[in-house]
Formats: C-alpha cells, structure tokens, sequence
C-alpha cells in the first residue's frame, strides 16, 4: 500500500484531532444550576435512555456529524482522483526542456521552466497507480532525472529539483536515453526482445524551440508536446567575437550581432564593457521578427510589415595594450535576460611568431617573401626537418602550448605537434585518422570553399595548377577546403588545441607558391589562425560545450573558477590539454594551474543561439517529418479529491458546531 | 435566567403578607365544608345537632326529663299534648392549614414559599373572619411549626407572625408531616395543603394520614414558572436544593418537552389520586396573582364562596 498523499493524511488529522478534543472539552463542562428538585429530571433523563430504541444514535446527532466527517477524512486519505482525461496505463517518459529558452521569464513572474515543471508535476500526479513514469531533463545534454517509478512523491520531487541550464536545446540524446530505458523497462532488463516489447510513450514539456528536431526521429511509442510559455518579446546577441587587427595590434576590434525576436520593433542602447566599465555605447532599432521566426499564427506581422531589419551588426574599436575581460550588453528588459550579455577574455597585444620548417631554399625563398617581406612579421624562424626534430622541447613550446603562432612545413612528416596551428605542405602531421595514399595525376581543382576565412579572396582558377598530388584518407570532421574531381587536395582539421591546414600537394610539384594566391593564402591563415579571434581560438564557447586547457610543463592541478564562484579542480599530471565539460552557465570561467596567479587563462561562455534567444514557443512542433501532437493551455489531468473532501469535512465539522450550538440555544 | 431565589423570608414583605384592601374583600368570603362537622363550641355553622338558634328546626314529643323552656305552649293550648320546639343548632368550624416550608418552596419567580405564605394568611383571615377554629401548621421533615385555637379576626397578628417567622429549610417529607398532623389536630374539619409536592418520598402516604382523621381536604400545589417552563440551556449540572442531589442533563427540544409531559403527568396523578379520594385538587402557579387566586379561581372551584 502506498501513502500516495502522506501530506493529506498529516493535514487532515492535524484538522480532525483538535476539532474532536475541542468537542470533546465542550461536552464535558457542564454547567451547575441549582433547582427546586431533580424529581422530573432525573425521570425525563431515565424515560429518553428507556423510551428510545436508537437513542444513542438519535441523541446524538453530533456524533453522526462526527462520523461523516471521519467518512470524508478517509476518503480523502484514499487519494481518490476525478478521471477527467483517459490517463495512459503504458510507462510515460518526460522530457523537460531546461535549456537557455526556459529560463524566460513569463506573464506572472514565473520562468518557462517552472511553468513546464509544474505541467509536469501535474502530469504525473494524474498518472494512475501501476503506470511507471520516468524524467528526462535536457539542454545541450540529456540526464536521468529520475528513473522509471511509480512512486509518484519521488517523480514530483526530481521534477521539483530541475534546474535550468544556459545550453542549447538538443534533443537527440534524450530521446535516445528515453527508448533505451523503455525498452529496458518492457523487457525487464533482459535486453530488447522484437516484438514483446512495449515502449514507454514520450511526453515532452518544452516550448518547441529546439535545435535538432528536424534531424531526430521518434522510434517507439507515441510523443506528446505540452507547449510552454506564450512571451515572445526577446532580443539577445546572437553573434559576438573580438580580435587584435594585424596591422594594430593595440586595437580590439568587438563585433556582436543584435537579432530582434520579438513582435513588435525595438529600440535599444548597446554598450561595450571592459573590466565592467562602460566605454562605448550605440544605438540600435531594429524591426520586428519576420514572420518565418515568430509565431505562425500572428498573421498581423504581415500586414504591416516593418522597414527596419530585425538584426543588426555592432562594431566596437577598442584601443587596449593590456588584456582584460570585454563584454557586449544589450540595455533592455525583456523577457530572456540570458542572452542580453557576452563576455570574452582578450589578451595583451603580441608580436606573431611563425615559424618555417623545409629542406628546400626555394620553398623558403618564398615563404619569407610572405611572411616577412610581405606580411611584415618581425619574428620569422626558419628550421630543416631535422633542426625541427632535435629541437629542444623549450625551444618549440612554451607552457604547454606551441612557441610559434603558425608553423608551415614542407614535405615533412612529424609527431611532434604541441597545442598550435600548422600547415603542411605535401607532408602529414602523424595523428590518427590520417593517412597518405597513391598518386592523383591530371586532375584539375572542382570545387573549393571560397566563403571560408582560409580562402577568402583566394584566386584559385586556371592560373593555379597542381601537377599531381596524393590521396588522402581524413578523419570525418576534417573540412574540405579544395577538392579534385574524386580527391581532396586542401583539407582543414580543428581538434581541441590544434589546427592544421593540410595540403595533398608538395609545393614544388605547383605553381602555387609564386601566384598571388599563395601569398593571400598565408595572409589568411596568419590573420584566421595566428591572429585568429576567440572563437577561432577555443577560448569563445557555447554553453556546454568542452573546453580544451593546454597545460603547462609540470602543472599537476588545474582550478576552474567558475561563473557563480564556485570552483572545480582537475588532475592534469602528466597530460598536455586537458578538457573541461561542466560549461553549462553562461560567464566567464576562469583555469588557474597549481594556484600559479600567472597562469590563469580565461574562456567565455556565451550562449549566442539563435535558436534559444527565439523565445516565442513553437506552436507546432515537428520532430523529423513528424508533426507532434500539441497539448496547449492548461493540463487536464486526475485531478485529486482530497482536497474536495477535506472541504465537506470541515461544512460538516461547521454545521455540527451550529447543531451543537443551536441544541444548547433550545 | 433567574436562579432560585436566594432570599427565603424578606422582612419587608411580611408586612405586606396581605394589603388591607385585599383584607376587606376577604372578609366578605367564607370557607366552604362539603361535610357538616361536629364542634365543641357554638358558632356560626349549622351543626348536626339541634340546638338554640333562632333558626326553627322541628318538632318531637316531650319526653320526662326535657327542658320545660323549649315547649310549645300554643301547640299545647290546641292539641293539649306537649311537643318540644327544636332550633337548629350552630357551632364552628377548624380551619387547619398546612405550609409546606420546606427548602425546594425557596424557588422560583416569584416565590413559592411567599405565595403559600399569603395564600396560608388569606385562608386564615378568611376563616377567622367567620369564627372558625383556625390551626396553623408548617412542616418540611417534620411538623416545624403549630399553632392551633386561633378564633376571631384579632387573632390575625398572630397569624401574620407565625407566618412571618418560620423559616424555609430542610427536605420535604410528606408522611412523616401528615401523620405527626393527624395526631395532633384530633378534630374534624377543613385542611388546607399548601405544597408543592417535590417530595421524593411521595405524596399517597401523606394524604393516607389525613384521609383516616375524615377530614375535608383541599390541596394546592403550587409551581413557580421557571418549573413549568424551565429556562435552561447547555449542558448542565442540576443540583437538588434539598438533597444535593446531581443530575446531569444536556438540554435538547427533546429533554424539555419530556421533563414538560412528565410534570404534568405528576401534576395528574396527583389531581387523580385527590378526584378518586374525595380531595379537592388546585394546580396554582406563582406568576398569577394570588389575590385573583384567592378571590377567582378558588372561589370558581368553590374552596371560598
């Protein structure tokens, strides 16, 4: 048996016990009154004992109140419940969005979180007796909550103990949790048997704004989507990034994009913040959202179209030499706060370092035509192959990182890659994943990306031609930067703390190295991966995602300091990066290295999601090419009667009062 | 509510036992004996016996030995036989008065004590008014109070004072009260029983006694209004005035109107048991006046005329 309303049982004896004392006390305290006699008294007490053969019960009428007050306490302890819908029998698994969009703050003051927490409560409240439920919470990553149950205290509890995160919202992985344990569930542990299996059905608490709907698919069992919230008016920053300029290096150039969520135009001050000072500040006005964005429904948007963009660029110049800690605010109320601000860590201003590893002079003849002639860069090494493999590990990083903003080699394998940017020319950085095939000969260049910062303004038509190169196998996430008519020929890789440009070509089997092409090419990757802006650099993320820490030589211990001040340690012996995961609040965080002041390194956290600071909830929501049934408004589910019950018990316990009295008043 | 009246004998009232107004009316009232009674003295009631009043009776032989005085001459004069002249003879009559003074009359609103007290003196003046015998008498347990052989209409101070100054206290106790009576008051006559009749002993034993002297009994039982319509409310604890006696009550519609049906089935049985013996019942309650008592409602039953 279960005390599915333990706190019912405690109100309604807290009720009934003092009510039957109180009664109790009445009944006794009599009154004395002396009188001529108690002759006919006693006789009239004696003939009414006597006479009647219910006179127990019909003398005491307060005790058949008295009895069906007990009744409807009872019954309350019952927790009996209206079955207002058909509640499901099959096991339920919730999803509860809690990513950055939750947070927005509704009507009457309460978050979409809270909001979607108390549909849910109200869901399994009305579950019946013998169906197990289990809680889902997702953002960016999916977490049990609250495995399958039927104790309905325990879910109401966890669904109470949700908090929100600043992630995106991603739902894949939940609904990969959600079938893998339902299929656990139906099977009994056992494993998936096809065909016994009954899957869980999915109820998802969100307000529909979710990232990877559309390229996720429900497999087993029916979803519903409770639709949460109804604000719509937002604006947030949705694109920020700051960089030294090549030439200045004593300027911070600050870009941030402004996006209008809203239904109606805005105005608004923007202004730049370094250290928590103000410094600069402009005005935006933009449009309303344009009707893609909003609410389907809100057909009025397009009658009257707004003049205005609903987004706008913001630039900042900010002279800095010493570093610090820059953000972008968006000066206004509304009804998501989170993406109103951005902060990014900026370093002192330094000279670049670029190193070149070949054997050959002619290659080097122009590589320092490039970066030295050229680009004008003071701090240009050159190294051979075997100079580079003997050189000290001093001489080649510094505090775990690479010493050098870019290294370019030339037809040389190595494995010697600290944390740093590298292109290779004709060679290979010996990493998994990548590996070098047969010849390609007469093959002309198909396709290239133009639009990337590696080839932007890069000519690379006829004039440009490769005699041969070699075919490359690449790891899945490598881009392809240039390709042939059936092989790569330029690829870019961007693991945690390395980057490396990787061309299929030896130098000297093209005439790319004496095109302007190539010079524009290394003017590229010096200014994208040299000087490259913070989310180029790693130190710009999104909420939840990883951070890499390079590590220092000899650092044992890592302190993450984190927004809200608390701090996290990591064991980092022996390792040369090392990753941090618990990134899930906006702010800046902050890695000092066996409490060395001087090697602190701050990484930002902004959420910068387009789809999180799109407030307005999703009427209808599509997973795949699924349309989902809607449940809008509030949920019909069991409702509980105890509290109905409670109430008849206290007209009861009010009408015998007035019984009682009005008996005394005869 | 009004509790029970605390004061049981308020001097100041004594005085005004009976206002002399109400005094001369009363004089013009008599006691009325549905039984002839013999008497030792003359007075003004026809007697059994013939005697020397001017009222003529009859006639009878003479016989040797008869009172020469009563012949009739002229009877004589015509018949020349001797016959005697009879009148009627007139003698007086004992009033007795019972007052019951016992702790339980010490209740009600007005008094039940005081009201027995004045219906007791207007009896008396009444009787005394006529040359009856007047015996006064006041029990509770036991006869507390006697005073017999009162005639004439000075004797009424005495009156007032024996009233006056017998207190009200104790257990009422009827029997033993009636028998110490009956002994006592050996002569036939009227008795008048003022009482109300709370006795847990009984009232049957009580009039048994009275009944075996032959005497012409009248019997007033007198409530107070906070008796026959009880103003009680809650739950109570009833205390017996002259016992201490408990009982514990809560009041409903249904306690009252079985306490109501059991007085007046009390009230009846004494009505009843006085109807089927010869006794003269009156139910008297002390929120009526008792002058309207007296000169009404007994003279309507027919006690006075």
């Amino acid at each position: 048996m279960n005390f599915l309303s333990l706190q019912s049982l405690l109100i309604a004896s807290a009720l009934a016990i003092p009510a039957l004392l109180l009664l109790y006390f009445l009944k006794l305290r009599r009154q004395e009154r002396k009188i001529s006699s108690t002759l006919l008294w006693k006789k009239a007490v004696q003939d009414l004992q006597v006479n009647a053969p219910f006179q127990k019960l019909r003398k005491n009428l307060l005790l058949f109140l008295q009895l069906l007050i007990l009744a409807a306490v009872l019954f309350s302890l019952g927790n009996p419940v209206a079955n207002m819908t058909k509640t499901s029998e099959r096991n339920i698994v919730l999803l509860i969005d809690r990513s950055g969009s939750m947070k927005t703050i509704e009507e009457d003051g309460q978050t979409r979180l809270d909001l979607a927490k108390n549909t849910a409560i109200d869901f399994v409240q009305g579950l019946k007796g013998d169906a197990k439920a289990m809680v889902i919470g997702f953002a960016d990553r999916a977490d049990v909550i609250c495995s399958f149950t039927d104790d309905v205290r325990r879910l109401v509890r966890r669904i109470e103990g949700i908090e929100p995160t600043d992630g995106p919202s991603l739902i894949g992985e939940a609904l990969q949790l959600a079938v893998a344990y339902s299929t656990k569930i139906a099977t009994g542990g056992e494993g998936w048997a096809p065909g016994s299996v009954e899957t869980a059905d999915i109820e998802l608490f969100s307000d529909g704004r979710i990232a990877d709907a559309a390229e996720e698919y429900v497999t087993r069992g029916k979803m519903t989507y409770y639709r949460t919230g109804l604000a719509a008016d937002n604006a947030g920053i949705v694109t920020f990034d700051v960089r030294r300029e090549l030439e200045q290096p004593g300027v911070v150039s600050v870009f941030a994009q402004i996006q209008n969520f809203g239904p109606g135009p805005i105005t608004s001050d923007v202004s730049l913040e370094l250290d928590g000072r103000m410094l600069s500040v402009q005005e935006v006005n933009l449009g309303p959202a344009s009707l893609a964005t909003t609410r389907p429904t809100d057909l009025s948007l397009a009658e009257n179209p707004d003049a205005l963009p609903s987004s706008q660029n913001v630039i900042f110049k900010l002279p800095n030499e010493a570093g610090g800690v820059v953000g972008v605010k968006l000066h206004r109320e509304d009804a998501l706060a989170l993406d109103n601000l951005v902060t990014a860590p900026i370093d002192p201003p330094r000279a670049i370092r670029v190193l070149a590893v070949s054997d050959r002079s002619k290659i080097l003849f122009w590589l320092k035509r490039a970066f030295v002639t050229s680009m004008e860069i003071e701090d240009y090494t050159e190294m051979s192959t075997s100079e580079y493999e003997k050189a000290d590990t001093a001489d080649l990083s510094v505090e775990g990182r690479s010493a050098f903003d870019l290294i370019v080699l030339d037809n040389h394998d190595t494995d010697r890659l600290w944390p740093g940017n590298y292109i290779f020319f004709g060679g290979l950085p010996k990493i998994e994943g990548i590996e070098r095939g047969e010849n390609v000969d007469e093959q002309y260049f198909v396709n290239w990306r133009e639009s990337h910062p590696l080839l932007r303004y890069v000519p690379l038509d006829e004039k440009v031609y490769v005699i041969k190169w070699k075919r490359l196998k690449l790891p899945d996430h490598a881009l392809k930067l240039v390709e042939g008519q059936d092989s790569t020929v330029m690829a870019f890789i961007s693991d945690p703390g390395h980057r490396y440009v990787i061309s299929a070509f030896d130098l000297m089997e093209s005439n790319f190295r004496w095109q302007p092409a190539f010079f524009i090419f290394l003017q590229n990757a010096v200014m994208y991966l040299a000087t490259g802006g913070l989310t180029d650099t790693g130190r710009l993320v999104a909420p939840g995602d990883t951070i890499t820490l390079p590590v220092p030589p000899g650092a044992e211990e890592a302190t993450i300091r984190r927004p809200d001040g608390s701090t996290d340690e990591i064991d980092v012996k022996n390792r040369t990066t090392a990753t941090y995961a618990k990134t899930r609040q906006c702010g800046l965080y902050k890695a000092t290295f066996d409490d060395a002041k001087d090697t602190t390194e701050s990484y930002a956290v902004n959420i910068l999601d387009p789809t999180e600071s799109l407030i307005a909830p999703n009427n209808q929501f599509t997973i795949g090419a699924d349309e989902v049934k809607t449940v809008t408004g509030e949920i019909k589910a069991n409702r509980p009667l105890w509290p109905y019950a409670v109430g008849i018990a206290l007209v009861f316990l009010i009408f015998e009062w007035w019984v009682y009295n009005r008996r005394v008043m005869i | 509510m009004a509790d029970v009246i605390a004061s049981t004998h308020p001097k100041k009232e004594d005085d005004s036992l009976l206002d002399p107004d109400f005094m001369t009316r009363l004089e013009q009232l008599e006691i009325v004996s549905r039984k002839i009674h013999a008497s030792r003295q003359k007075g003004e009631r026809r007697s059994r016996r013939k005697g020397e009043s001017a009222e003529f009776a009859d006639y009878r032989n003479y016989v040797r030995g008869d009172d020469l005085r009563h012949i009739d001459w002229n009877v004589y004069a015509r018949l020349d036989r001797l016959f005697l002249k009879l009148f009627l003879e007139e003698e007086d009559l004992n009033v007795s008065v019972l007052v019951d003074v016992s702790k339980s009359m010490d209740s009600g609103e007005p008094s039940k004590a005081l009201y027995a007290k004045r219906v007791a003196a207007a009896m008396a003046y009444i009787a005394l008014c006529n040359y009856d015998r007047v015996t006064l008498c006041a029990y509770h347990e036991n006869i507390v109070g006697f005073q017999q052989g009162l005639r004439g209409r000075r004797m009424m101070p005495q009156v007032v004072k024996f009233l006056d100054e017998i207190p009200i206290e104790g257990k009422s106790h009827f029997a033993v009260a009636a028998r110490q009576f009956a002994l006592r008051q050996t002569q036939k006559g009227v008795v008048l029983l003022l009482s109300d009749f709370m006795d847990k002993g009984g009232f049957e034993a009580g009039f048994r006694y009275l009944l075996g002297r032959q005497m012409d009994i009248y019997a007033l039982q007198i409530l107070s209004p906070q008796e026959v319509e009880p103003d009680l409310t809650g739950d109570l604890r009833l205390v017996d005035v002259e016992d201490e006696d408990v009982a514990e009550i809560t009041v409903s519609k249904l306690l009252l109107d079985k306490y109501k049906a059991n007085l007046q089935a009390y009230c009846e049985s004494i009505r009843q048991y006085c109807t089927q013996r010869g006794v003269s019942y009156y139910l008297a309650i002390t929120k009526h006046p008792f002058e309207t008592l007296v000169l009404n409602y007994l003279r309507q039953r027919g006690l006075v005329r």
